[in-house]
């Protein structure tokens, strides 16, 4: 157990020395997350909509800034394991005695310590310079960040299997992705819109996982959001193993047919 | 103790694809069609601890089919692969742990940002290589490759050769039993490719480990190699020391023709006569029209055919002598194509 965490740490270090030698990168990636900040903090504390955020009880700033900053971990989740199917390390790590699990958790690690930085600084930006007033619920919202990326991996697998057998273009992420900005309650609440695409909202777990990860940063408790518990439970349960299967499926037919690395 | 250190048994991988028909007059649904390529076909082989074992091929002759099946990447359809006496299909882990592998293409499993130090302590971790010891392991491959005052330096800057020693660091560092080598040398200058080639056989003879390495330069192997296999299309068509493989084209005659003024109609002329079983051209200098004929004769009185022919033909020789056949004349005989081809 102890050497297999040590590899994620290995993981993590090879991806943060890669990373840190983008030095330009790195500016333009700060810059981009104070930027995203500061607009649209300033956006919803002009924006009116506070009819429709009553609703949750809290400002529009605070509804935008939460949404912004976790939906880098959305997107984290989204991509984790397409990450780990990069085909110029594939078959070098395959062949060596670690396991897939290890395999997955160490290329995606980085990905999820930069999304945490970014969530940091935009609630930061938030806090100091739009007073968003933060009560934060630390276990609510790691119980929420759990299954809100367990669905999300979930889907990454299915879109990653299709990747490796299909090599370019990846549907079910571009279109999970569309639904997210959409109608995932990133950027807007889904009661604006009609009722009839509202519905589409409340069968996809980005509108639990933004819902209920706001509640937890204005410091509800987890009683309070059942409801969104279990539907993220929910669809952790169905979506997550089809996700193993699909995503084992594909991996198995391309060593089978020899194009693993063929990208 | 079993002395065997890779061994398969009627070894079979398949490679089914849909091709496109180009043809017009096919309709829609029968544009497609199943196209089915054996890369390995009932293959037998053993090969044993500590032995240097070279695998010849032409491209497309299974070689680097074979060593992803040993190193667990691809999945045989047919038989069975033991590497260390684990099996590749149920013993994956097991098989991966006595194994270091380098592919054709081992730059691609370098990570380009970091340097080389900062690669291989990476692999260090993922190939299970105790913490404590770590350091002291890099340091010791990377002396051994000739890279330890390059540790620190970029990866981008690296020469072709120092890519490709790394990329071979990277094998030896869990210091396996088993080393599966793909082409190492390809690409490489001749200098680079003579060290390379010389470190390995010192890997073999002094740390007695096991290495299977595939080629298609065929005097290598024969320089380096204990044993040697040829594989034709997926099929193992000759498996011995690299003397007794040529000894094979013994029944012939091999004889070693310069000349100038040839040209490749009358090369083909030659190849048709009845004598010569084979005739491979190379151009020496194409300004003079200079050539280098290796005639491989079924005996020596074919010889003054090919002579009478040259003389109707005006064409001048500068040179002529019996040779000893090469592991190449044998792979000709064995193959019925050259490994170029």
């Amino acid at each position: 157990m102890f050497q297999e965490i040590e590899k994620i740490y290995y993981f993590i270090k090879r991806d943060v020395i890669s990373f840190s030698t983008y030095k330009t990168n790195i500016a333009l990636m700060v810059l981009s997350a104070l930027f995203g900040a500061l607009s649209y903090a300033y956006l919803g504390s002009n924006a009116d909509m506070q009819r429709v955020l009553q609703l949750y009880n809290i400002s529009f700033t605070s509804y935008l800034l939460i949404g912004m900053a976790f939906s880098t971990y959305i997107g984290q989740a989204l991509t984790l394991v397409q990450k780990t199917i990069n085909p110029w390390h594939l078959e070098e790590v395959l062949v060596s005695p670690t396991g897939l699990g290890t395999f997955i958790i160490g290329s995606s690690a980085w990905g999820f310590i930069w999304s945490t930085i970014v969530v940091v600084v935009y609630l930061a930006v938030g806090s100091l310079a739009f007073g968003v007033v933060l009560s934060i619920n630390v276990a609510g919202t790691v119980l929420v960040l759990g299954l809100g990326i367990g669905a999300l991996i979930g889907f990454s697998m299915i879109g990653a299997g299709i990747l490796i057998l299909i090599k370019e273009g990846d549907p079910i992420t571009w279109l999970i992705g569309i639904l997210t900005s959409v109608f995932g309650n990133v950027l807007f609440p889904p009661q604006v819109m009609p009722y009839q695409l509202q519905i589409i909202s409340y069968v996809i777990p980005q509108y639990y996982f933004f819902t209920a990860i706001r509640l937890m940063m204005v410091g509800w408790s987890i009683q309070m959001i059942l409801p969104e518990i279990l539907a993220l439970s929910l669809m952790c349960v169905i979506i997550l193993p089809l996700g193993y299967f699909i995503y084992s499926w594909c991996l198995k037919t391309a060593r089978r047919n020899g194009t693993l690395s063929w990208f | 103790m079993s002395e065997i250190a890779i061994e398969t048994h009627c070894l079979t991988k398949i490679f089914k694809s849909k091709i496109r028909n180009l043809e017009p007059k096919n309709s829609i649904l029968k544009r497609k069609e199943r196209l089915t390529v054996t890369a390995v076909d009932h293959l037998n082989l053993k090969i044993k601890k500590g032995e240097l074992f070279g695998l010849l091929g032409p491209n497309g002759a299974g070689k680097t089919t074979l060593v992803k099946i040993l190193c667990t990447l691809l999945p045989p359809d047919e038989g069975e692969a033991y590497v260390n006496g684990f099996d590749v299909v149920r013993q994956q882990m097991d098989v991966r742990r006595s194994l270091g592998t380098l592919f054709s293409v081992g730059e691609r499993g370098v990570f380009w940002r970091l340097n080389g130090y900062r690669n291989l302590e990476f692999f260090s971790a993922i190939y299970n290589v105790p913490r404590r010891k770590r350091h002291e392991r890099i340091m010791e491959v990377l002396d051994l490759l000739g890279l330890k005052d390059k540790a620190f330096e970029n990866y981008q800057k690296y020469s072709g050769g120092m890519k490709r020693k790394l990329a071979l660091a990277r094998a030896l560092l869990p210091d396996p039993p088993i080393l599966l080598l793909d082409e190492p040398t390809v690409g490489l200058d001749v200098i680079s490719s003579r060290s390379l080639r010389e470190f390995i056989k010192n890997l073999s003879e002094e740390a007695s480990k096991t290495v299977l390495y595939t080629t298609h330069y065929i005097e290598e192997a024969s320089q380096i190699c204990n044993r040697i296999g040829i594989l034709n299309k997926g099929k193992l068509v000759a498996c011995d020391t690299p003397n007794a493989i040529k000894s094979i084209v013994k029944k012939g005659e091999v004889v070693e023709i310069r000349v100038t003024s040839i040209t490749d109609a009358q090369v083909e002329a030659v190849k048709a006569m009845e004598g010569v079983i084979d005739i491979t051209s190379q151009v020496e200098d194409s300004v003079l029209g200079q050539r280098r004929l290796r005639l491989h004769l079924k005996n020596i009185d074919s010889l003054s055919q090919v002579l009478h022919f040259f003389l109707k033909e005006k064409i001048k020789l500068i040179d002529l002598r019996h040779e000893e056949p090469t592991l190449e004349d044998a792979f000709i005989e064995l193959t019925g194509r050259g490994l170029e081809e």
